[in-house]
């Protein structure tokens, strides 16, 4: 145990970054979600091809790839870019942080594409009919009618989005962003006590995957409380 | 793009040698996996509170953490102990692919628990009150009457537990396994040619979730004939 001493603030701003790349790839997981789910009930063949290309490109390559994919692809075209201007510059690349947050917001956005458009059909058409029958414009009716009741049914395995997500941050140690892991390989090399350093970076994790499912438990009760009364 | 096409069909090639380790690594967890979901099932479903609260937290645990940090306690973290260098054990855990094994294996029975106890519980209550009303025994109607219909009513979700089980397995290059992945990433770190790489890389493992996608379809169909209206 005290092998950890002098670590413990390493741990703490790592996981602060964890914590930040979770929060900023939730955003844009969702947003991809909502444009795929919305592509794909369009009637646009176009739209709908692309966003089955991308659910089944994003769900069927290993997560490893796509964030290797990213930060190194993403280098070499910066690098490129950037020669032309400056020949002098020999690597450029775009942060980990923001490579990393991108490919794993596409990957679980991809898995979210699938969720919300099942959300969306499970909203009964008669809802819908009736709230334009009440002169509700199309944006209100998705506003008030159909975000509210498809969230109730999404909320489940966007919890389990929310945690694949969270447990993703992990790879983005592999393109060298101090994570939890990162510092976990720097601690062992130091004190030469792998089992314990990378026994805290599981403890924290299963902290944060904790923390997410009772999140979603409350939210859960909340979005289902007007079903209590029904009993 | 001569150059690149020259240089994909050049390493799709080599690439495709560590097809065998990569089948290897889900075949052996998978079926690992598989036996250690059973125990843990019948744990789940068991009377016994205590025996149901270890395989509880045994899923809590495993579930809540990123495989990647599972296999880097296994690969890395073990042999700090002098007892586990010392162990019958330390063959399997000496080399990559023996940790992959075990971590795979590990991480994917907590999943495939919590599928199998999805179908056990899915299946008609009345089907096992008719087994016990006919006479057959608790263990009996489970064997006989439960766990067909719970197999074949999990085998959707199942699917799904397979393809990120291979999925998975590229995690095993960074503990110098040298499956696809791992000689992918060899070759990019020779030529620095990402694109062309991890693209046809991507490309060879979707053909591959492709394939389980219509395996699994095809066995769900099979099992399910029975079932058409």
């Amino acid at each position: 145990m005290e092998a950890l001493s002098g670590w413990w603030d390493d741990y703490f701003w790592a996981s602060i970054v964890v914590l930040k790349i979770f929060l900023t790839s939730l955003i844009f997981m969702v947003l991809f979600g909502l444009v795929g789910a919305t592509a794909k009930l369009s009637n646009n063949v176009v739209a709908n091809k692309l966003a089955s290309i991308y659910t089944v490109v994003f769900r069927g390559t290993p997560e490893i790839l796509v964030v290797l994919l990213l930060y190194f692809g993403s280098a070499l075209a910066l690098t490129t870019i950037a020669q032309v201007f400056d020949p002098s510059i020999r690597f450029i690349d775009i942060p980990p942080f923001w490579a990393g947050t991108f490919a794993i917001s596409f990957i679980v956005g991809s898995y979210a594409t699938e969720t919300f458009r099942g959300a969306f059909l499970s909203v009964s058409q008669g809802n819908i009919e009736a709230a334009r029958a009440l002169g509700l414009t199309r944006f209100q009716t998705l506003l008030h009618v159909q975000i509210p009741e498809m969230w109730r049914v999404a909320l489940p395995p966007f919890g389990n989005h929310m945690l694949s997500l969270v447990k993703d941050t992990s790879l983005i140690s592999i393109i060298g962003l101090n994570e939890t892991l990162y510092i976990a390989k720097q601690a062992t090399s130091v004190t030469g006590k792998p089992f314990t350093m990378y026994i805290v970076v599981g403890a924290i994790y299963l902290g944060f995957s904790t923390v997410i499912t009772l999140v979603v438990m409350l939210l859960e009760k909340y979005a289902n409380q007007h079903l209590k009364v029904e009993k | 793009m001569t150059e690149s096409i020259s240089l994909i069909s050049g390493s799709v090639f080599s690439m495709l040698s560590g097809i065998g380790v990569t089948f290897q690594l889900i075949f052996i967890s998978a079926i690992l996996g598989m036996i250690l979901a059973v125990i843990l099932l019948l744990m789940r479903i068991s009377n016994k509170w205590y025996l149901n609260y270890l395989a509880q937290l045994y899923i809590y645990i495993f579930r809540g953490t990123p495989i990647l940090v599972q296999l880097f306690i296994i690969y890395y973290g073990l042999p700090q102990f002098e007892f586990v260098r010392e162990s019958f054990l330390w063959p399997v855990l000496r080399d990559g692919f023996g940790c992959a094994v075990v971590a795979l294996f590990l991480n994917s029975a907590a999943y495939t628990t919590e599928i199998l106890r999805g179908g056990v519980l899915s299946v008609d209550k009345g089907l096992v009150e008719a087994a016990s009303a006919l006479g057959l025994s608790k263990r009996q109607s489970f064997i006989h009457i439960t766990a067909p219909i719970a197999i074949r009513l999990s085998l959707p979700a199942y699917s799904n537990e397979f393809i990120s089980l291979l999925k998975s397995t590229a995690l095993a290059s960074t503990i110098t396994v040298v499956d696809m992945t791992g000689i992918g990433r060899t070759i990019v770190s020779e030529t620095f040619a990402p694109y062309e790489i991890y693209i046809s890389l991507a490309l060879i493992y979707i053909v591959l979730t492709f394939i389980i996608q219509k395996i699994f379809g095809s066995l769900e169909s099979i099992l399910s004939r029975y079932t058409k209206k």
